[in-house]
């Protein structure tokens, strides 16, 4: 299109930002002003407490009307807090909102340079002067808006992803719901009891589990894994890898044309097998055999064939008879879905506890985790709810917590985090032992007790009121004797001054939590960052907890970092609100980064095309010879080909080689011509 | 500083004195010299207690090593140095083994020996091993019952030490002696006598 101010002499106006003091506290702001009115092509410069306030903005709208603008510089913060902003003050004012351009003089400058006042205002001088080059040479560009896929994809079923599945569903969204392990409900559904409300997780659990699995809009895919993924916001193509399951669903059984056949979870086939394996569900401590379901509520109640341990007697085959819903044989299949956006909800993992040689886990049989303990004391659990020693069955009395193990450690070995709800699970704990074994007794040992969520100080009360004795010391060493296997735990009571020696029968240890094995390989799919101790990065802590910075990525639960039930639940419904948006706007717009082929100059060489990360490059004909040609909505303006071309043939949108080359220009020429 | 109260029994003074921590207690470079001297971050102590639980002379004595560190942190100097604690730590190494902080507490806990040592304070006993390694280059020289249980062992009665090369004793004098190690304990031994 004709760009009428293309042809005009660049006018260009710069507004700088006090930020309060965060900006002017450290440098000359009038001085900076003051410079800005002697560069070339600034007709206007002007400076305001708070350019990004309403009369900050409408300074910048009026003086593009008023001194005919052609292009705006705010030196202020980053432009991933406010270029959006000002970007829209420039529109309002009746520019182009690309040719707003950026000088970032408070993370960049004055909070770093907090004590150089001259150094700041020198660099903020640079700054402003880089960025007027740059503003002066800006273009018109208009966003290119694409269609949004009418589904979702949520990663990961335990109560984070299934919130958000049903969340999403609900919103009248088709909504793939991936799950890894044979069964949804993830570590919730290994726990006994919630606090501080002391509900039945299962409970209250099971039915949000039940309504996924026949939720019209929800396609529930279990014991499948994320394989590939491509494409961007409203537009993900995602490869999926359903392994194979050796046993048919009655649709697929179905589809192979047995009629009336398939698993209907009869277990006729468990009976038979002759492979025993640890259950994992239980943390190992009941069997399971080669062909198993993780407990009587698994969703789907489909069997799963651990073909790591199958030996393809087909003992279960036979078993199965007419229903003819096991397939020894049986592959991995991939499917590739489209869904316009997706939430991560991919959990955790407990740290192995055992790298902390000194608390004696796997070395002493009555050291155990928190998780083997929700499985001991679970009703429905490997003994029934009757929680033992495992050193020689017997019912413990005298029982100690071990709180911060591993978390708060900044050794190496463990987690500088807090893990979060440790202290609110231990205290769990403890009520269950009062209430479950009269006469019992617990030590709860504690740096400090974190109960900060609704009604959690009132439960630790209750707790305190039911006799647990809390000993405020980190454990320092766990010694075993050997005779009794008793545990002697030796730390410190700091409030007491005194060093302290408890004979306990059995010891739990609140072990850190960490991200699971696959959440870094799931994280390279979706190009989603993580924090410094591993955990998913989100878009901003604050104000943009469940997104990403992928656009269309959200998370959920604890794979963003640890939290409680309460806490993922809220993010997740959170995140699928968020995933909703797009979907239900129906498109969304894409920055116009786009990297464009200047045909003239393009030989045709195709480099480029193999280069590209985003295949969004192809050779065409045109004319009678092969130009590159680029796919815009593929095209993420990375600069790869931009950066390689031998002949400069590729301009890349907004980055381009003169706008660039003015910016390093004023910046080593200092302003001179 | 402790604000005296005017009692006329002078035990009740004692006894009754105004103990309150005042921020006018801290010496502020204490902290600084012991982080500097130990080159470990004792400010970041979050008092968990894993060290004193881990230490073999706490349930033995009155030897808190947490205290220490806390008095490090507030800048209780003339209590860290003066207290006769600070000389039971065995230097096991056992807290810093284990300290979640990752802060080497026996390195703090010598950096205030060398500060003691500075003012003067330090146990006779600490005074007279300076004293046996400047003669035998040994803090404890072998004796008569350790040759026999070498021998019984089929080991020299003397190890490959100064004990065997009682050449090698003059060097270490004249380490001692750049230091002014010896004179220094030998001043302060006689002061006390």
């Amino acid at each position: 299109m004709v760009d009428e101010t293309k042809s005009q002499k660049p006018r260009v106006g710069v507004f700088i930002c006090h930020c309060g003091t965060n900006i002017a506290g450290s440098m000359d702001i009038k001085a900076v002003q003051e410079y800005a009115r002697t560069i070339p092509n600034v007709v206007y410069a002007d400076e305001y407490q708070y350019m990004c306030s309403t009369p900050g903005q409408t300074k910048i709208e009026d003086a593009i009307k008023e001194h005919n603008l052609t292009g705006v510089v705010v030196a202020a913060c980053s432009p991933r807090l406010h270029e959006p902003t000002f970007r829209t003050a420039s529109k309002e004012g009746g520019l182009n909102p690309f040719r707003f351009e950026m000088a970032n003089i408070r993370e960049q400058n004055s909070w770093v340079h907090m004590h150089d006042h001259e150094g700041a205002t020198n660099k903020a001088k640079d700054a402003v002067r880089m960025a007027v080059a740059k503003a002066s040479l800006l273009e018109d560009l208009f966003p290119k808006s694409v269609p949004v896929e009418h589904a979702a994809m949520v990663v990961g079923a335990g109560v984070g992803g299934i919130q958000a599945a049903l969340d999403l569903a609900n919103a009248g969204i088709k909504t793939y719901l991936i799950e890894k392990l044979p069964t949804i409900g993830g570590r919730m559904s290994q726990l006994d009891k919630t606090f501080p409300t002391l509900d039945c997780s299962q409970c209250i659990l099971t039915p949000k589990m039940v309504d996924v699995g026949r939720h019209p809009n929800i396609e529930l895919m279990t014991y499948t894994e994320v394989e590939n993924v491509e494409g961007y916001i409203g537009n993900f193509d995602i490869t999926l890898r359903k392994k194979a399951r050796g046993v048919l669903t009655p649709v697929e059984a179905e589809a192979r044309g047995i009629v009336g056949g398939g698993c209907n979870g009869c277990g006729d086939c468990e009976a038979v097998c002759p492979v025993i394996k640890p259950n994992p569900f239980e943390m190992g401590m009941a069997p399971r055999k080669a062909i198993y379901i993780y407990h009587p509520q698994v969703v789907p109640l489909i069997y799963t064939v651990d073909f790591d341990s199958c030996v393809k007697c087909g003992l279960c085959v036979e078993a199965c008879g007419e229903k003819k819903a096991i397939d020894l044989e049986q592959e991995d299949e991939f499917v590739t879905v489209k869904v316009g956006t997706a939430v991560l909800a991919v959990g955790y993992e407990l740290f192995p506890i055992e790298k902390k040689p000194e608390w004696g886990y796997k070395r002493y049989d009555n050291v155990i985790t928190s998780l083997e303990f929700e499985r001991l004391i679970c009703a429905s659990g490997p003994t029934g709810g009757h929680v033992i020693r495992p050193s020689d069955g017997e019912t413990p009395k005298k029982i100690g917590f071990v709180l911060c193990a591993g978390s708060r450690d900044n050794t190496g070995v463990g987690k500088p985090y807090c893990s979060r709800f440790c202290c609110m699970y231990s205290l769990k704990h403890a009520h269950q032992l009062h209430e479950k074994i009269p006469g019992s007794q617990s030590y709860l040992f504690y740096m400090d007790i974190r109960s900060f969520g609704k009604m959690y100080e009132e439960f630790y009360y209750r707790i305190q009121d039911e006799g647990t004795k809390f000993i405020r010391g980190r454990v320092a060493k766990i010694e075993e004797d050997p005779i009794t296997k008793n545990l002697h735990v030796l730390t410190e009571d700091t409030l007491l001054g005194q060093p302290v020696d408890i004979e306990l029968d059995l010891v739990v240890l609140a072990s850190a939590v960490q991200p699971t094995e696959e959440t870094n390989h799931v994280r390279h799919l979706f190009g989603v960052s993580q924090s410094m101790d591993g955990w998913l990065l989100e878009a901003h802590p604050k104000l943009n907890p469940c997104g990403t910075t992928t656009a269309g990525v959200f998370l959920a639960g604890v794979c963003q970092g640890p939290k409680d039930i309460p806490d993922t639940v809220a993010q997740a419904e959170g995140a699928a609100s968020a995933a909703s948006i797009p979907i239900h706007v129906g498109e969304v717009e894409l920055e116009p980064y786009f990297a464009m082929c200047i045909e003239e100059k393009c030989a045709g060489c195709g480099m480029c095309v193999n280069l590209c990360p985003y295949s969004a490059l192809d050779l065409v004909e045109k004319n009678g010879r092969k130009v590159m040609q680029v796919t815009e909505a593929k095209c993420k303006g990375c600069g790869t080909c931009g950066g390689f071309c031998p002949g400069g043939a590729i301009w890349m949108q907004h980055f381009a080689t003169p706008q660039i080359v003015a910016q390093i220009d004023a910046f080593l020429l200092g302003g001179e011509q | 500083m402790a604000k005296a109260k005017g009692y006329s029994d002078e035990n009740l003074s004692v006894r009754l004195a105004d103990r309150y921590y005042r921020t006018d207690d801290a010496s502020p470079d204490f902290l600084k010299n012991i982080e500097k001297i130990g080159m470990t971050i004792a400010h970041m102590c979050y008092q968990c207690g894993t060290c004193t639980g881990s230490c073999p002379s706490a349930p033995r004595s009155s030897y808190r090593i947490r205290k220490f560190v806390r008095r490090a942190v507030l800048g209780l100097e003339n209590d860290a140095l003066t207290d006769p604690d600070l000389w039971l730590c065995t230097t096991c190494y056992s807290c810093t083994d284990r300290c979640p902080r990752d802060i080497a507490p026996t390195d703090i806990i010598m950096a205030m020996r060398n500060l003691a040592f500075k003012r003067k304070i330090v146990p006779r006993n600490f005074l007279n091993t300076v004293q046996f390694i400047y003669k035998t280059g040994h803090g404890v020289p072998n004796n008569d019952v350790n040759r026999a249980a070498r021998v019984k062992l089929g080991l020299e009665a003397e190890p490959e030490t100064t004990a065997k090369y009682p050449e090698f004793i003059p060097g270490i004098q004249k380490i001692l002696d750049h230091y002014g190690l010896k004179d220094e304990a030998d001043e302060i031994l006689s002061e006390g006598q």
